[in-house]
């Protein structure tokens, strides 16, 4: 072994757990060289010195205000995070809450509209029921002629009605039975007589309609003016 | 052993990002006094150890997702956070460490007369532990690592490797050299009295 190699590997000797034949070239080369031994005599009294120094500050510790001002930042850092949170999420559940708001609300509006504009526009219609109830059934009516106003509740009976000029009798089944509003004297345009002193009355009128659309017979309902 | 308390770490930093207080003063408490000790023989100085070990636990509070967990252990990672603010010190006041055994002073180990010495033999003894301190802190930053961790801290060059974030055989030329620095300055310094009083 020489200096150099002793002074690199030779001083850990005996505490680093080295191998035998290393250890034995160290003494060896301890007992040659003066100049080794006197240095390896100089790091064991300084290695002393830097372990009583060590063990003299080994139970230090940081002063307990580090742990304290630290405890204080995570405490505030967390509640705020956590409050930051609970905002966003309030913000969010307030955000979808006024979405489903004003949609419900817009689908009511829709809805009512919707219902308010069938009811000004569509014809109800009826089929004529074999024994006298029938049921309802929506369907898309041509009015008759221009004259003929808003379509309103039909009666439920297909008795009463008087054939219109021209008109054949209709199978009961064959027919819809339609309720719309007309001036009295639109009568007069169907073939019927009508009385010029109330020609300009509005009246409730049923109208048998045929398959083909045409109006086969007419009957004043007994709520009609 | 050393498995158990690295997943016992990261179960505590787990809890610790997800704000548990308890979690975080049990890391706290496990990592501090090494961390302390390290950047105040490091340092010198017991208020920049203060400093730097309350910088290292902030980022712990702040930002958690630091640490990668692939990466090795959290008391690793904590060194190395601890050196690079250590280097930063060492950086803007190289010059600025005092020679105080210790700042605080209630935590000094006191002294114990186990043998019956006289003041004299205490006081050169005082003397010499403060000339074996002073000559530490005036090694390189490098060397004076490998010594602290190595020497003072007692670590085996596989823990203090690891907690440099080097090649084992970076620690043992780092501590080569700085045991070769620290012989020649104490043997300087032990001169320096005989020297003078050689002269009179």
């Amino acid at each position: 072994m020489t200096c150099e190699e002793f002074a690199t590997a030779g001083l850990d000797l005996g505490t680093a757990g080295e191998d035998g034949m290393l250890l034995q070239a160290a003494r060896e080369h301890l007992r040659a060289c003066p100049h080794c031994a006197a240095l390896q005599e100089n790091w064991l009294a300084l290695r002393e010195e830097l372990r009583a120094l060590g063990a003299e500050t080994g139970e230090t510790a940081a002063p307990s205000r580090v742990e304290m001002r630290l405890r204080q930042e995570f405490r505030t850092r967390h509640k705020t995070v956590k409050a930051q949170r609970a905002a966003a999420i309030f913000g969010w559940s307030l955000a979808a809450a006024s979405a489903l708001f004003c949609a419900f609300t817009w689908i009511n509006w829709r809805t009512h509209e919707g219902r308010g504009v069938a009811q000004r526009q569509a014809p109800i219609v009826q089929t004529a029921g074999t024994q006298g109830n029938s049921s309802l059934v929506a369907a898309s009516a041509t009015p008759a002629g221009a004259e003929l106003g808003e379509v309103l509740v039909a009666s439920n009976d297909s008795g009463d009605f008087t054939l219109l000029p021209g008109s054949m009798p209709l199978a009961a089944e064959d027919a819809t039975v339609v309720r719309v509003e007309m001036q009295r004297a639109a009568l007069g345009a169907l073939g019927l007589t009508v009385n010029e002193e109330h020609a300009g009355d509005w009246i409730q009128v049923d109208l048998l309609v045929g398959d083909d659309g045409l109006p086969q017979a007419v009957r004043l309902p007994q709520t009609s003016n | 052993m050393q498995i158990e308390s690295r997943q016992k770490d990261d179960v505590l930093l787990k809890r610790s990002a997800k704000g548990d207080e308890g979690a975080f003063a049990e890391l706290y408490r496990r990592h501090q006094a090494p961390l302390y000790r390290f950047a105040m023989r490091m340092t010198g100085n017991s208020w920049a150890a203060e400093e730097i070990v309350q910088d290292v636990f902030m980022i712990l509070v702040r930002e958690p997702k630091k640490y990668d967990v692939e990466r090795g252990a959290l008391g690793a990672f904590l060194y190395g956070v601890a050196r690079n603010r250590i280097m930063k010190y060492l950086e803007r006041a190289p010059r600025d460490f005092s020679l105080e055994e210790n700042n605080d002073g209630s935590r000094e180990t006191p002294v114990q007369l186990q043998e019956q010495k006289t003041p004299a033999h205490w006081a050169e003894l005082r003397e010499r532990r403060q000339q074996v301190r002073a000559a530490v802190l005036e090694l390189p930053a490098e060397f004076r690592e490998a010594v602290v961790l190595c020497e003072l801290e007692e670590m085996s060059y596989e823990e203090a490797a690891r907690a440099l974030d080097c090649p084992v055989g970076t620690i043992r030329s780092r501590l080569h050299r700085g045991r070769a620095l620290l012989l020649a300055k104490l043997e300087m310094l032990r001169e320096v009295p005989k020297r003078a009083n050689a002269g009179r």
